[in-house]
């Protein structure tokens, strides 16, 4: 019972359908689908009319951008992002353990920013990369900063008009990487909590300090001021600060459900990187 | 020609691999329309007005009101308290109040959404607690309690526990499971040959004739069940169908066209039977060496609005109160308290597993508290042949407990590991024991079933004929291959289909793991008798269950041989937690069962495999929560069952030990592989936590309870 729905394979003809109807995208459908399905039997009822824009090639592919960035089409799937060489470690790890494979090969990167779940998995690592999401209407484009895109659980800042046709990520070195999942089981799980970290070392020092939280609030949970606790310290001075670190970060998130799980298993998650870190193995993967 | 140490290939395997397999939602009929139930949204009211949208044309509601008046609003399973339809009152959320019907699904929403119900509502019973404290007021009789009996074996329990040096007293608690049947409740009510007529996913066809029958006050064999291909039941299948045919057969005596109801994975998560949550208290007297004197043990059942079912259940839950265990003096005290709950019903252990995890994890922290090893402890006193039972009758089998713990020893290396591995390292390793009485309880196979099998010879193919049903577990493969090896025929020579109650004679539910034992003991006597006539034509032979001596049974005190005869079980895991996420790694699983025989050991291993991965899941993962009456978890993403990633490697064992009236010795085993590894599993997670845990589930955030509260 769809009040209407349209199909194209072209992005301007897109563009200008969801500026005309307000049609809302449907990719993979892993979420519309069963956010409004009916029961069985029964076809779903999408408050507004659909547009099908799965053919669209232009919203496809990975590539290197002349500027350095990476460019992930709106379209790209977790199994394609999971596989491919260009994609940072943080998000390839991400993709790699969403939901199950037949989920992998259908769901796509734009769905999983625009549906804005706390728990949605790709959000949550990009958010760590500073990523910027590509916007376009029949118009105009603009870039804007994933973190503020996402404004809150199931919030964006997607105009009328407008599709997410990209995510761009700028190269963000690092001497340590570190990226846990629970989910609620070890395969085809919804997350219960995600934490992505990175730590650039460079002559001793910590240039560079980014962690990021999925599932621990109404959005994904950054904090500069914490991540500025580190910066600037030397490596030996890791241990003593961990406390803080942990303290500030619990003050940043804010989980609904499952709160003391929550807390505690990413205050341990953090000691654990850093205290890893502190002892400067071979890296650059923390497990 | 078939023998019956051969391994063979399921007779369903390729049409379910391929898809072929017809299962009720696949069905068309023709002029079928579709049938949705009309639920109750508020668990414990007084329903004071329904108000009904104007009706479009061929579209239809019905209610209790709508029962003729020779018929009776009433489903009779064992019990006959379960309403078909909600009258006067809503005793929990999901009660079917009506049944509307029409030739669109999306319509029949449509109009279920607009029809307004207002109800006086009270407030909800929930958990166990909430019954015993009769909150808002009894909800049944004046205590809550929808059944209740004791079981006494030896002196005393008071004098016995005044002479005990110490006292461990204890509560462990169960939680809701769901079966999570990969296909959903669903059946087709029709008119066939002036007969009023069923197309069911069900364990038991003969259980929902009976059971409906009295609803336009017909005879069971006025209505015909045909079985469809069911896609896993669990007991889930059991009784519960009845609620859907009660209500289908209601609009069917007034439409008389086919109708067709099929649940969303929704509707059977939030509104279907589930397993009694159980809560179980111990006062155990052990003497100055630390020996088990006697214990008082209490086991209360979250039975849920209906009783239904749970009379039964609950008496298997106090009859294997002991385990496997030999104590000098037991009370046993069951209750069955009633709920503002959708009724709790038959769930693969039927009440058994509530109080094996209860006993073992209740011995393990006496052992860890008296400082020996538990599985030490727990040997010194494992059952043997004759041994006394808590319903004062006798062991009568052979017990090979030893063999099967040195098997599960040897192989998971126990000894070495349980010293080495020091609590709370964050790796353990846990052992434990169970049984499973074979069969109905008590002399229930002789007094209430009386399963009768017919076969029958056409040239050189045989049909079996009788009452069970494949739901998955392979007894379609067994039945056939027990015939075929028998006669030494081709498993392509017996036919053996899905049963249709007009064809077939009543063998008996396919229930309480008595579908091997005893049906096919009847078709083992059956071939036997069959093979002195081979060489005519056209023969038939029916045979009829017949009770072994010597066990003898009272039903009114329930004192005496409860079982025919049990399944045994050893179970071990090792297992280590995530320090930083509690992340369960589970590391080795190994199990040993006594069986009696195997009839097909591939079919056995996929019940083993799948009976432990279920069990392991009810002890971890599988969380389904109930606030205010509502079940919180409606999808197959929030009730989380285990996949092969979870616990991906068994190492599996039987030990031999073939029982004198099973078919070439062989026992029950489809309950038995569910009852233990979750009480293996919950002793390596303490060991491995040094901690005690008195619950389950105990997923990852309440581990996280556990470390932090020590």
């Amino acid at each position: 019972m769809v009040e209407r729905c349209f199909v194209t394979k072209d992005l301007d003809e897109a563009l200008r359908i969801r500026k005309e109807t307000g049609a809302h995208p449907l990719a993979g459908g892993s979420d519309l689908m069963v956010q409004y399905k009916q029961g069985i039997g029964i076809t779903p009822v999408f408050p507004w009319p659909v547009m099908v824009i799965s053919g669209i090639e232009e919203l496809k592919g990975i590539r290197k951008l002349d500027d350095g960035r990476i460019e992930i089409g709106a379209l790209e799937t977790p199994s394609a992002i999971a596989a491919s060489d260009l994609v940072p470690w943080h998000v390839r790890q991400a993709a790699s353990r969403m939901g199950a494979v037949a989920l992998r090969n259908t769901a796509t990167i734009g769905g999983n920013i625009g549906n804005a779940s706390p728990k949605g998995d790709l959000p949550q690592p990009l958010i760590l990369l500073d990523a910027v999401v590509v916007l376009r209407s029949a118009d105009s484009v603009r870039e804007v900063l994933l973190d503020d895109f996402i404004r809150g659980s199931k919030k964006t800042d997607l105009h009328e008009d407008e599709l997410i046709t990209a995510i761009r990520i700028t190269e963000v070195p690092y001497s340590y990487a570190y990226y846990r999942k629970v989910g609620t089981r070890r395969a085809n799980a919804i997350s219960k909590l995600s934490i992505s970290s990175l730590v650039l070392i460079e002559d001793g020092i910590i240039k560079d300090f980014r962690a990021s939280s999925g599932a621990a609030g109404p959005k994904v949970i950054r904090s500069h001021e914490v991540e500025d606790l580190l910066k600037g310290h030397a490596v030996d001075e890791v241990p003593s600060l961990i406390p803080a670190i942990t303290e500030g970060w619990d003050k940043a998130i804010s989980p609904h459900a499952m709160p003391a799980y929550r807390r505690g298993t990413t205050a341990r998650a953090l000691e654990h990187f850093l205290s890893a870190v502190a002892t400067l193995p071979p890296g650059p993967v923390i497990e | 020609m078939t023998r019956i140490d051969d391994k063979v290939r399921r007779v369903d395997a390729l049409e379910k691999a391929r898809g072929e397999a017809v299962y009720l939602c696949d069905m068309r009929l023709p002029g079928m329309i579709y049938a949705r139930l009309v639920r109750s949204s508020v668990p414990r009211a007084r329903i004071v007005d329904i108000k009904l949208p104007e009706l479009p044309e061929g579209y239809s509601f019905f209610s209790a009101k709508d029962i003729p008046p020779e018929g009776q609003n009433s489903l009779l399973m064992i019990a006959k308290d379960w309403r078909c339809f909600a009258d006067g009152d809503v005793r929990y959320v999901g009660e079917t109040i009506g049944i509307l019907t029409g030739p669109s699904r999306a319509v029949l929403k449509t109009l279920d959404e607009s029809i307004e119900i207002t109800y006086d509502e009270q407030e909800p019973v929930v958990s166990i607690d909430d019954s015993l404290a009769l909150k808002g007021g009894p909800i049944l009789g004046d205590d809550n309690i929808h059944c209740q009996l004791v079981s006494e074996k030896g002196g005393d329990i008071e004098r016995v526990l005044e002479g005990a040096a110490r006292i461990f007293e204890e509560t462990v608690e169960t939680g809701f499971q769901e079966h999570v049947h990969l296909e959903t409740n669903a059946a087709i009510c029709t008119l066939e040959d002036g007969h009023y007529t069923f197309y069911i996913s069900a364990q038991c066809p003969f259980y929902v004739r009976k059971s409906v029958a009295g609803l336009l006050g017909l005879k069971p064999e006025d209505i015909v069940v045909k079985q469809t291909t069911t896609g896993g039941a669990f007991g889930g299948k059991e009784h519960f169908p009845d609620v859907l045919a009660g209500p289908l057969l209601v609009a069917e005596s007034y439409l008389k066209v086919p109708i067709c109801l099929v649940f969303d994975r929704e509707e059977d998560m939030l509104y279907s039977v589930k397993r009694h949550p159980s809560k179980v208290t111990f006062r155990t007297g052990v003497d100055k060496d630390g020996r088990i004197l006697g214990s008082d043990i209490n086991v209360y059942y979250n039975v849920g609005a209906y009783l239904s079912s749970s009379y039964v259940v609950l008496q298997r839950g106090v009859f294997h109160a002991n385990g496997v265990y030999n104590f000098p003096a037991t009370r046993i005290h069951g209750y069955g308290m009633a709920t503002n709950t959708f009724p709790s019903d038959a769930f693969r252990g039927f009440g058994a597993p509530q109080t094996l995890f209860a006993v073992e994890i209740h011995l393990d922290h006496i052992a860890h508290a008296l400082g020996v090893d538990p599985v030490e402890y727990k040997r010194s006193y494992f059952l043997k042949q004759g041994d006394e039972t808590v319903t004062q009758g006798h062991i009568v089998e052979k017990v090979v407990l030893e063999e099967m713990l040195s098997q599960v020893a040897q192989k998971s290396d126990y000894f070495r590991k349980a010293a080495e591995y020091k609590r709370g390292s964050g790796r353990g390793i846990g052992m434990s024991f169970y049984n499973h009485g074979g069969a109905f309880t008590g002399n229930g196979e002789q007094a209430i079933i009386k399963a009768h099998l017919r076969l029958v010879k056409d040239g050189g193919h045989y049909t079996i004929l009788c009452g069970q049903t494949e739901m998955g577990q392979g007894f379609r493969t067994a039945l056939r291959k027990i015939v075929c090896a028998v006669l030494g025929v081709d498993m392509d020579d017996v036919t053996y289909d899905n049963p249709d109650t007009s064809k077939v004679p009543d063998s008996g539910p396919t229930a309480a793991s008595r579908s091997t034992m005893i049906v096919g003991r009847l078709a083992e006597k059956a071939a036997l008798e069959m093979k002195e006539h081979l060489g005519e034509d056209h023969y038939e032979v029916e045979t009829e269950y017949e009770h072994p001596d010597g066990h003898p049974w009272e039903q009114a005190t329930f004192k005496g041989d409860a079982y025919l005869g049990y399944g045994w079980g050893a179970a071990c895991v090792e297992l280590e937690v995530d320090p930083v996420t509690n992340e369960v790694h589970v590391l080795g699983i190994w199990s040993s069962h006594d069986i009696g025989k195997a009839i097909d050991e591939l079919i056995v291993h996929g019940q083993v495999n799948g009976g432990i991965i279920q069990s392991l899941g009810y002890a971890s993962m599988e969380k389904m929560e109930n606030k205010g009456g509502h079940f919180r978890q409606s999808s197959m993403s929030d009730y989380v069952v285990p996949t092969s990633m979870d616990f991906p490697r068994q190492e599996w064992g039987l030990v031999d030990n073939p029982y004198e009236w099973g078919p070439f010795g062989a026992k029950g085993m489809g309950e038995l592989v569910f009852n233990g590894a979750d009480a293996a599993y919950i002793d390596a997670l303490e060991r491995a936590l040094d901690t005690e845990v008195h619950k389950i589930p105990m997923p990852v955030e309440d581990i996280e309870a556990v470390r932090r509260d020590g």
